[in-house]
């Protein structure tokens, strides 16, 4: 019962997925968050946090998935709400234009 | 490796860059390596087709588990998309000795042996092209977005310049940047104060800080925009000491000639004498856009001031509505104790909509808007042809906001000018930090009549909500006296800006301030 269950939600989350890059809205969506995090100011907050975390260890010392792993609870703490909300609202409305899903 | 006393900067020498991974040299000893690296870019990176898309939707799955949501990389050296959280692509990497992969959603390439993405000049210049010939494509179907944010890439004379001047500024709470005093030049602090508040309207500061500005004006000299960047620079620079802002006062005498010479002047006509010349000057700022939409002018004070204001006028007979929308850059509001009728209003029984003080018998300035949209009647000397019933009929009149502005100003009428008397109103209006303008709004009243239920401001609908950002004062008679400012600095710090002098300022001297014009701006920005 829970694996088929899970199955079903991975299936679902395939095939939004897929329609998402099918009709280039995720790129969309990619874009416009991009834009809502620079305007924010997320991008600079993260960008400062990346240097600091940079200086402390070295560039030498530091790899991309280190910095990943450093900055991504901080990162994801510091999206701000609306920011999710509009994006959150911007998959709802597309799911309900594509509702034979 | 040079680094500035400020030390913002690391310690990357800029014109050098990391050095580069052998592994990466290697495989661009292979033959068509670049086709090769275009060809995933286009078909699982930065698609341009439909097809390619479609293609990208159906393949672009893990060959290990199937799934797609853990960072999906692509060999480099054949055909596998695999998991990097999950380590799957690292597997098929030491399996197979393939040493690189491009990362599927940003185009990264990394490196198994060097165990990080590597930086190399000829795949980011491809990477780059095909990214940008994929987003130019995109363009057409989400117009502004992308090109708003370009990323800045530095040329050599910048990295010149950067090399020179090691030192970086960096924002803090106590940046005093953006704070300048600007000197009286006789009488001209009308000028000063409305200077203070364009100059702190973030999205302005933003557009001018971000030199976007085209000069298309037979003569620059004369064009009151370029003015008004480098007065931005000016007021940016750091310098502590005031300017002296006798270049623009110059230019508002030749642009705007009921404001010249020394005698005192009203701000609030001079805001609008300025947005109007602004405006004229900024036509060659988006040529193309202007050409596609005569009527809709999209420069930036357009952009930034303009809202559209509704005014319905219902004839009494028929009740037929003939509506008309005209753009307005600020909002004139009467104020009580003036002559002009049907005030008071009895304020204070409703709950207050926008949380301001409500003490009995103090006027707020949701009560003024309210004033402002309700339904007026034009009086039997003031009959109109109705255009439904096609006769001579008395009618009502109502003003709503259309389309919000980005940044609304509204203006107290403080200074009365009527038959009967010339006086100044002193009366105090308190305003909010937080102003919701949506109860002001003609979409609420359709929804209104049509029975749906008017939900409170706290229902979390924040598209019409508005700060505050400036206040402009005025303080004397109507013969003499002397405006000020108070200006937001960062996202919460007040200060008031007299002439060349500026001090530190509280809230509450600034929400116990008369008031004369006040600037709001949008809290959420809608992209198109």
């Amino acid at each position: 019962m829970v694996v088929s269950k899970m199955n079903k939600d991975a299936q679902m989350r395939a095939a939004i997925n897929q329609k998402l890059i099918e009709t280039g809205e995720r790129e969309r969506l990619k874009e416009l968050l991009r834009a809502k995090l620079i305007e924010c100011g997320w991008k600079d907050q993260l960008k400062a946090h990346c240097k600091e975390v940079i200086k402390e260890k070295g560039l030498e010392h530091v790899t991309v998935d280190d910095l990943v792993a450093e900055i991504t609870p901080k990162g994801r703490a510091l999206v701000p709400d609306s920011v999710k909300k509009e994006l959150l609202q911007r998959i709802r409305t597309f799911l309900a234009q594509h509702a034979s899903l | 490796p040079r680094r500035g006393p400020g030390g913002g900067c690391l310690d990357v020498d800029f014109a050098v860059g990391p050095p580069g991974c052998s592994h990466v040299n290697s495989f661009k000893v292979g033959e068509n390596w670049r086709q090769g690296l275009r060809v995933i870019y286009q078909c699982f990176v930065w698609c341009r087709t439909p097809e390619t898309r479609k293609s990208k939707a159906k393949s672009c799955i893990c060959h290990v588990c199937g799934t797609h949501l853990n960072r999906l990389h692509s060999c480099l050296s054949c055909v596998f998309f695999g998991c990097f959280t999950e380590k799957h692509i690292h597997e098929h990497a030491q399996a197979k000795q393939h040493n690189l992969a491009v990362d599927l959603y940003y185009g990264g390439i990394y490196c198994f042996m060097c165990k990080d993405y590597v930086y190399d000049k000829d795949i980011e210049q491809i990477a780059k092209e095909e990214q940008g010939e994929a987003l130019k494509l995109q363009q057409c179907s989400v117009p502004g977005l992308g090109e708003k944010y370009p990323t800045w890439e530095t040329t050599k004379p910048e990295l010149e310049l950067l090399g020179h001047n090691p030192r970086r500024r960096r924002i803090t709470s106590s940046f005093t940047i953006g704070l300048r005093g600007l000197i009286n030049l006789g009488n001209t602090c009308f000028m000063n104060c409305i200077v203070q508040a364009l100059t702190h309207t973030p999205i302005l500061r933003d557009f001018f800080l971000s030199d976007r500005h085209r000069c298309e004006m037979p003569s620059p000299e004369l064009c009151l925009v370029c003015e008004m960047s480098s007065l931005f620079r000016e007021l940016y620079s750091g310098n502590p000491s005031p300017h002296v802002p006798y270049k623009l006062l110059h230019l508002v005498w030749i642009h705007a000639r009921h404001l010249a010479g020394y005698r005192q002047q009203d701000a609030h006509e001079f805001l609008i004498a300025a947005l109007d010349v602004l405006h004229r000057h900024c036509k060659g700022d988006d040529v193309g856009k202007a050409a596609n939409n005569p009527n809709h002018c999209n420069c930036i004070i357009d952009q930034i001031f303009t809202g559209g204001l509704q005014s319905d006028v219902t004839c009494q007979a028929c009740h037929g509505v003939s509506t008309t929308i005209d753009p307005c850059w600020d909002i004139s509001l009467d104020l009580p104790g003036s002559c002009t009728s049907f005030w008071p209003m009895s304020p204070g029984r409703e709950s207050s909509v926008n949380g301001e003080s409500h003490i009995p018998g103090t006027t707020t300035l949701t009560d003024c808007l309210r004033r402002f949209t309700r339904p007026e009647h034009l009086g039997s000397s003031a009959k109109i042809k109705c255009g439904s019933c096609q006769s001579y009929q008395e009618s009502t009149k109502q003003l709503m906001m259309n389309k919000l502005p980005v940044v609304a100003c509204f203006h107290f009428k403080r200074f009365e000018h009527s038959a009967k008397q010339r006086r100044k109103i002193t009366t105090y209006i308190s305003f909010p930090l937080e102003l919701d303008m949506t109860p002001f709004m003609a979409s609420s009243k359709e929804s209104r009549m049509n029975g749906q239920l008017q939900l409170p401001t706290s229902s979390g609908n924040d598209e019409n909500k508005y700060s505050l950002f400036a206040v402009v004062n005025h303080q004397g008679t109507l013969e003499s006296g002397h405006y000020t400012s108070f200006i937001r600095h960062h996202k919460d710090q007040w200060f008031k800006c007299d002439d060349a002098v500026i001090t530190k300022a509280s809230i509450k001297d600034v929400l116990d301030s008369e008031g004369y014009l006040l600037f709001y701006h949008k809290q959420v920005l809608e992209h198109e």
